[in-house]
């Protein structure tokens, strides 16, 4: 097994992985983002919805989700009469961008709700508005709640985008199958972990960024009991 | 397009599989959770060489996606074990491994590694004045365990444990990369038979939420159960 010749090769579907991942980063940040705003108001049945959606995220299985979306989004488009463009890629991408947002929801929530009840009374007896609430007050105490929990996510979601493999995008693991397939599948093994060591690296990558902005975060470490409510995103997600 | 008047045979077909995967998913979580319990009180502990060692495991479960652990038991663990067992004289052909429990062994060796960081947890929320407590009062460390620590600890993990569970169910759907059949895998294999993938997906992803709303109903009570004794 020639390790030199297989890195470059397997790199080069790096842009691919990279190009899914950020996309359901920024998409499943803004879903997260409006489904905690309606989860945290309370409006009767659009709360329910969003509730549904979450629990959708948390507990189906993320190939499972990415099935869903690579076969169900072709017929959703075709009802709304648009021309069929979906390739794997895309489903991957609306797929993960799905899954990440439910699962940051549940980051987000509970860092909100941890900011202490006082601050929020606080606001309103101010006479601030929800946006300026959030903004200038509850906004930034529930960054600093929500960073290890975010770091978390980040490091599932680079886990996960590993699976686009099962929907025909071609990512780093399609090529790995690519390349054993050519040796005729002698070094399954160690092909596996080289792709350990790459996915390895890119998790410690994204978990130093998040730790950095951890360290900087102007806040003192929160209390004992405060990072005991929001610690529930420990867990592993698939 | 979808097709309803097929739902009903898909969802007996796969509700079949569910039973297995149940199954599967309580040996994975009552391995790992013994596996992250020794874990956890080796750190707790704080035991010399093993805690760095346990450190660095963790280290590399969390760090590598679960597909390409399950991968790589799959074509790692036969030759180990045939290895191991020809060192010990027993002629066995362990390329016969049922997948199963290839998948069982990886599976936990990856839930083991968050099972510890929830029972280490639990364990430090415990309140070391009971403990000097129990001891003033001529407790052995078997008593101390059984009657003042063990009670506390498991209803502090309880609402993580059933994270975990779900978490286990839902690593089970990446057997199918190596021909373990869960409901997941019973879903693809029904629709490649009769071509209506997405009624087949969408029986399972209902049939998962369903088992997800269960299980936290259950862990509800159990929990609110045992606070009340306690």
């Amino acid at each position: 097994m020639d390790v030199s010749a297989m890195i470059p090769e397997l790199f080069s579907a790096l842009p691919l992985t990279l190009a899914i991942t950020f996309t359901a980063m920024f998409v499943g940040f803004c879903l997260a983002l409006v489904a905690t705003t309606l989860r945290v108001r309370r409006i009767p049945v659009v709360s329910h919805l969003t509730d549904l959606y979450v629990s959708y995220a948390r507990s189906v299985p993320v190939v499972l989700q990415l099935f869903v979306a690579f076969y169900g989004l072709p017929l959703l488009v075709a009802l709304l009469g648009a021309e069929d463009f979906f390739s794997p890629t895309i489903a991957a991408m609306v797929g993960l961008s799905f899954y990440h947002g439910g699962y940051l929801s549940e980051v987000m929530r509970p860092a909100y709700l941890a900011v202490d009840r006082g601050q929020h009374d606080a606001a309103d007896s101010l006479g601030y508005t929800f946006r300026q609430k959030i903004a200038r007050i509850v906004g930034p105490q529930a960054v600093h709640f929500a960073l290890p929990g975010y770091g978390n996510s980040i490091i599932y979601l680079i886990h996960n985008v590993a699976l686009v493999m099962y929907i025909g995008a071609a990512d780093v693991m399609a090529t790995a199958h690519l390349i054993m397939e050519r040796d005729y599948n002698q070094y399954q093994f160690e092909t596996y972990l080289v792709l350990a060591v790459i996915y390895a690296l890119m998790c410690l990558i994204a978990w130093f960024i998040v730790h950095f902005f951890e360290l900087r975060s102007p806040m003192q470490a929160p209390e004992a009991t405060t990072t005991a409510q929001i610690k529930n995103a420990a867990i592993a997600s698939v | 397009m979808f097709d309803t008047e097929i739902l009903l045979q898909d969802t007996q077909e796969i509700l079949g599989a569910v039973p297995v995967t149940l199954g599967m998913a309580l040996t994975i979580f009552v391995l790992s959770t013994i596996v992250g319990s020794i874990f956890a009180l080796v750190e707790y502990r704080r035991v010399p060489v093993l805690r760095e060692l346990i450190m660095a495991y963790k280290i590399v479960f969390k760090g590598v996606p679960m597909v390409i652990v399950i991968f790589l038991a799959y074509f790692g663990l036969p030759p180990a074990f045939q290895f191991l067992l020809s060192l010990l004289g027993i002629n066995f052909n362990a390329h016969e491994t049922p997948n199963w429990v290839i998948l069982v062994i990886a599976v936990t060796g990856c839930i083991a590694a968050f099972q510890s960081e929830i029972i280490k947890g639990a364990l430090n929320a415990f309140d070391t004045g009971q403990s000097d407590a129990a001891h003033s009062l001529g407790y052995t460390n078997g008593q101390l365990f059984r009657r003042i620590l063990f009670p506390q600890v498991v209803l502090t993990a309880i609402p993580d444990l059933t994270t975990s569970m779900m978490v286990i169910m839902k690593a089970l759907s990446l057997g199918f990369a190596i021909e373990v059949v869960d409901i997941f895998a019973q879903s693809q294999l029904t629709a490649a038979l009769n071509y209506y993938y997405l009624e087949a997906f969408v029986i399972a992803v209902v049939i998962y939420m369903v088992i997800a709303y269960i299980v936290t109903q259950i862990a509800d009570r159990l929990e609110q159960a045992l606070r009340v004794r306690t």
